[in-house]
């Protein structure tokens, strides 16, 4: 209990400084439970309400992620997302499994280790775009197309992953009847939900949080994973007022995945064969294949690479979905390896992110300077 | 000129329209409450924004329908084009200390100017058709209808005189 409440402390005063420098806060929550865990000074220990409060964090987190999902939301664009997401997808996912596997991972570990390391930070990446107003740049929208499509594939991902040794069609068959009755309630319930969310009293709040619950604890009963249960509550939400659900379980979310992340850290152990070689190595190799895939989206899509270095500015980060991947299925090497990777991606993505207006306009200059011949012409 | 909206997941809305001199003018309403407006001038590549609290953004859209804006006091001229062309204009009014205690009634306000006090503000507390017994304090806030020669005799002969 003292543990958590210093490491709340603590995360409290590191949201202050990381938002009044307007960089990204969840880095710092992670080092700081290096810093106060066994890595560490040995303060803080997760203990069974901390434990309790992770959970909650990783439930809100996937809940909030389902409530994005809406269905007509099919971009106007589809080929240009799909073309993106592919590049993507195949890119990092390639580079990080082969970069893995070499480095002396098993295969699962590789798995994880490059589902990890493909996934940007979608929080990370949204709140960049708009703190560094970079809305209405063109690369913008295929940016945050992008994170769409790497939420969906991460839901792929997952679903695939938490079936471990059951029988897949018996599974698949479980989530689409769990899917089709939380759908049902939702179509059939409307009203009744809207009426609720409509209250100004506490009764959406607490009907918010008791949905999450009970379906996180329903499906241990079911044998469906509850990390697919609460994204399809969300889904299955979203198609009646997401904002008001928004709203609604924010407080939640914040608080918990506040603790989630500090506690990650905590848990964190170096001494469990952790290679810093192994570390620095796939690090590189993060921020290089965001750029292979940026240039190359960029230039599919966009036609210059000035709009790759764009994209590969804004999507270094990796946040909280590689961490939720390392909770949910890593090792503790693994475990290790991804803070390691989340912790310096999203530190040097934000960076790009803030300054890569400039990088593009000193790569101009540099190629003016190359080809003197250009300057007269233009 | 074409008015494009768009919803983008995880941010927000965007509106975005083209000028007839090719000019780009675009707004975001972001997720968390703020606005966001980008202007790209015809031929330039990086747009310039500003960001804007949900007040901020109902004061430019003031200036922008073409209403005055001083710097306590504001007014909104609105046409109804069905109606003869009528125009009503509200515009607001900081009290002095020279009116303080007076009520609606003492100033005579409706025989004298043909303006109507339609609202006070005070504390930031709103009061609504207040009645002719209101009190007016120093600071109060007054909102004030009436054909634009009315709002300056108001201004004129209330305030002033």
């Amino acid at each position: 209990m003292e543990g958590l409440v210093l490491a709340l402390f603590v995360c409290l005063i590191l949201a202050l400084i990381t938002k009044y420098l307007s960089v990204p806060a969840i880095p710092f929550y992670i080092l700081a439970g290096v810093l106060l865990g066994q890595a560490g000074l040995g303060l803080v220990a997760s203990d069974q309400m901390s434990d309790f409060f992770s959970e909650m964090g990783l439930i809100f987190l996937l809940f909030f992620m389902g409530l994005g999902l809406k269905t007509e939301r099919i971009a106007s664009n589809r080929d240009a997302v799909l073309t993106s997401g592919i590049i993507d997808l195949n890119v990092n996912m390639l580079i990080g499994f082969v970069g893995a596997y070499l480095l002396g991972f098993s295969l699962i570990e590789s798995l994880i280790v490059a589902a990890a390391f493909y996934i940007s930070s979608t929080a990370m990446t949204v709140t960049s775009l708009i703190e560094n107003r970079k809305l209405m740049i063109r690369e913008a929208e295929t940016i945050i197309w992008l994170m769409m499509f790497e939420d969906l594939v991460l839901i792929i991902f997952l679903a695939i992953a938490s079936a471990g040794n059951q029988n897949l069609i018996i599974f698949f068959v479980k989530i689409l009847i769990v899917l089709g009755f939380l759908y049902a309630f939702a179509h059939w319930g409307k009203e009744f939900l809207i009426s609720i969310l409509d209250r100004d009293d506490e009764l959406p709040i607490i009907f918010t949080f008791a949905a999450v619950l009970t379906t996180a604890s329903v499906s241990t009963y079911l044998g469906v994973p509850e990390t697919m249960m609460v994204i399809a509550l969300g889904a299955a939400f979203a198609t009646t007022d997401p904002d008001a659900f928004e709203q609604h379980a924010r407080p939640f979310k914040d608080v918990f995945l506040v603790v989630f992340f500090v506690f990650f850290g905590v848990t964190i152990n170096f001494s469990g064969g952790a290679n810093w070689f192994v570390i620095g190595v796939i690090c590189i190799l993060a921020v290089v294949s965001k750029f292979i895939s940026g240039m190359l989206t960029g230039l599919a899509i966009h036609g210059s690479a000035l709009s790759g270095l764009e994209i590969w500015g804004n999507t270094i980060g990796r946040g909280e979905f590689s961490i939720a991947l390392a909770v949910l299925y890593g090792s503790p090497v693994v475990a290790t390896t991804i803070a390691a990777l989340v912790i310096v991606t999203s530190i040097i993505g934000s960076f790009t992110a803030k300054y890569s207006m400039s990088l593009r306009r000193g790569v101009v200059r540099m190629g003016r300077k190359k080809s003197p011949s250009h300057r007269i012409h233009s | 000129m074409a008015l494009r909206s768009l919803n983008l997941p995880g941010v927000g809305t965007k509106y975005e329209f083209e000028t007839d001199k090719g000019d780009t003018v675009a707004i975001f309403f972001t997720k968390n409450g703020t606005i966001q407006m980008y202007t790209l001038q015809k031929g330039c590549r990086t747009p310039s924004a500003a960001e804007m609290t949900p007040v901020e953004a109902r004061r430019l859209g003031n200036i922008l329908t073409g209403a005055i804006i001083e710097a306590d006091q504001e007014s909104v001229e609105i046409a109804f084009s069905a109606l003869a062309d009528l125009r009503i204009t509200i515009h607001t009014f900081i009290i002095p200390g020279s009116i303080a205690g007076k009520t609606i009634e003492d100033l005579q306000i409706r025989a004298k100017t043909g303006a109507t006090v339609i609202a006070v503000c005070r504390h930031d507390r709103n009061i609504i058709n207040p009645p002719p017994t209101f009190a007016f304090e120093a600071g109060d806030a007054a909102l004030v209808i009436g054909e634009s020669d009315q709002i300056k005799m108001f201004e004129t002969d209330i305030l002033v005189g």
